[in-house]
């Protein structure tokens, strides 16, 4: 089975894999050979993609969807860092950052777009935290 | 011979505006083409997208969407597109003139007609003339990126859904060559999905042969996941066409300008060297005088 990962900057990898563990909207799947053809939104989350020889690779994937067909399962996402290249210094401090920001914005009332994206800035920041630690342990 | 020097120090001026002029060509050509290939980059995502949205709505026909609704026209919001920086050529006005030609036509039959600006030139424009109908204003900054097109096309979303603005319109530039760059105005929303896919997409066709999915969790919840993504590569689209006919046009311009230095530096060297020959010939006369008048 292959998994293709696309974003809008480009294709950001495809290779061969036995099994891949998806963050979906209403929870975690996994997906293996043969599935059947099956289309699902994609929350951020960490993407587990388990290899033929049995070793298992991490990544950081932000919202998106996925489409499943039997031999291939293409992962179309805003962003997608593979833990290995996943900067956990830049991630801690722009999620710090974001984090002090959205207390500061606490005091006031409205603004409700600033709010958002600095809630999701802090959740993909999370979730590459998460990748990278997995990817370490 | 002051006039010898004056044309001397023409000459060496012509000659660093086109060191300039020459840089910047050579700048912008380079910015172009990671420009061009951000275009490239994008197109196997928004084919995909589109491929599986035609999928989805032509599975789902009486699905409904917010982002879908068709109101009566109101409230107008104008998203115009630009560069940060001139030294374009006409690029920007280009943009611009568009956008005000669209203004005239419609203001006199909307309540409301706000201005979104992305780039500075714009922003600059309408700060100056529209100040009060202008919403929102942003540069583009150095590279375009997905997540800020994403911002923009969210907060177009949000007003389009609170029934701020029924209808919403990009202006900006479509990168057709190095050398032309077309105005163009695209309405963003209401969406809907066949006129979305812009470009061809192919694979529309092989997607239409497959079975229909297996849909999860419900085909609402889907398209509410796919539609805005599919308005922000709208919006990321717009921005990338935008950033490679700026590096264009600026490339362009910056070429006719370094073929207008040459020309310059090439009739002022023939001016030199005439009013040297003439300096040289009225000192021989001189001489040549002078001695006669010995004899």
């Amino acid at each position: 089975m292959d998994l293709i990962v696309v974003t809008p900057n480009g294709e950001a990898f495809s290779l061969p894999v036995e099994q891949v563990v998806l963050p979906g909207a209403e929870g975690e799947f996994g997906v293996l050979e043969s599935h059947e053809k099956f289309l699902a939104p994609l929350v951020p989350g960490p993407m587990e993609i388990r290899l033929a020889d049995g070793s298992s690779e991490w990544a950081a994937i932000s919202s998106g969807f996925a489409e499943v067909t039997s031999s291939q399962v293409v992962v179309l996402v805003d962003e997608c860092f593979k833990a290995h290249e996943i900067d956990l210094e830049h991630a801690q401090h722009s999620k710090a950052e974001a984090e002090q920001e959205l207390r500061d914005l606490f005091q006031e009332i409205g603004d409700e777009e600033r709010r958002a994206r600095l809630e999701s800035a802090i959740v993909r920041a999370s979730v590459q935290i998460d990748v990278h630690g997995r990817y370490h342990s | 011979m002051a006039n010898l020097r004056d044309i001397q120090r023409r000459i060496s001026s012509v000659k660093s505006t086109q060191k300039i002029t020459s840089a910047m060509k050579m700048v912008s050509a380079a910015k172009l083409r990671r420009a061009t290939d951000a275009i490239f980059s994008a197109r196997p995502y928004a084919k995909r997208m589109h491929a599986t949205l035609a999928e989805v709505a032509a599975v789902q026909l009486d699905v409904e969407h917010p982002l879908f609704e068709v109101r009566e026209r109101r409230s107008v919001e104008l998203v115009i597109i630009t560069s940060d920086r001139g030294l374009a050529g006409a690029f920007n006005n280009a943009v611009m003139k568009r956008a005000d030609e669209f203004i005239a036509a419609h203001e006199g039959e909307l309540e409301n007609l706000y201005l979104t600006t992305v780039g500075k030139k714009a922003g600059d424009y309408y700060k100056r003339r529209r100040a009060s109908q202008l919403s929102f204003a942003r540069p583009v900054g150095a590279h375009v990126h997905y997540l800020e097109a994403a911002q923009i096309a969210g907060r177009l979303m949000d007003r389009f859904e609170q029934g701020e603005v029924d209808e919403v319109v990009l202006v900006y530039s479509e990168f057709v060559s190095t050398m032309t760059q077309r105005p163009t105005v695209v309405p963003l929303l209401p969406f809907s999905a066949a006129a979305g896919a812009a470009e061809p997409v192919e694979e529309v066709a092989t997607a239409a042969e497959k079975l229909p999915y297996e849909v999860e969790p419900s085909a609402e919840k889907l398209l509410a996941a796919l539609v805005p993504k599919a308005v922000e590569m709208e919006v990321f689209r717009a921005l990338l066409e935008n950033q490679a006919g700026e590096h264009a046009a600026r490339m362009t311009a910056m070429e006719s300008a370094t073929k207008n230095t040459e020309e310059l530096i090439d009739k002022l060297t023939l001016e030199f060297n005439r009013a040297r020959q003439a300096a040289i010939t009225s000192e021989l006369v001189e001489i040549v005088t002078g001695a006669q008048a010995l004899d």
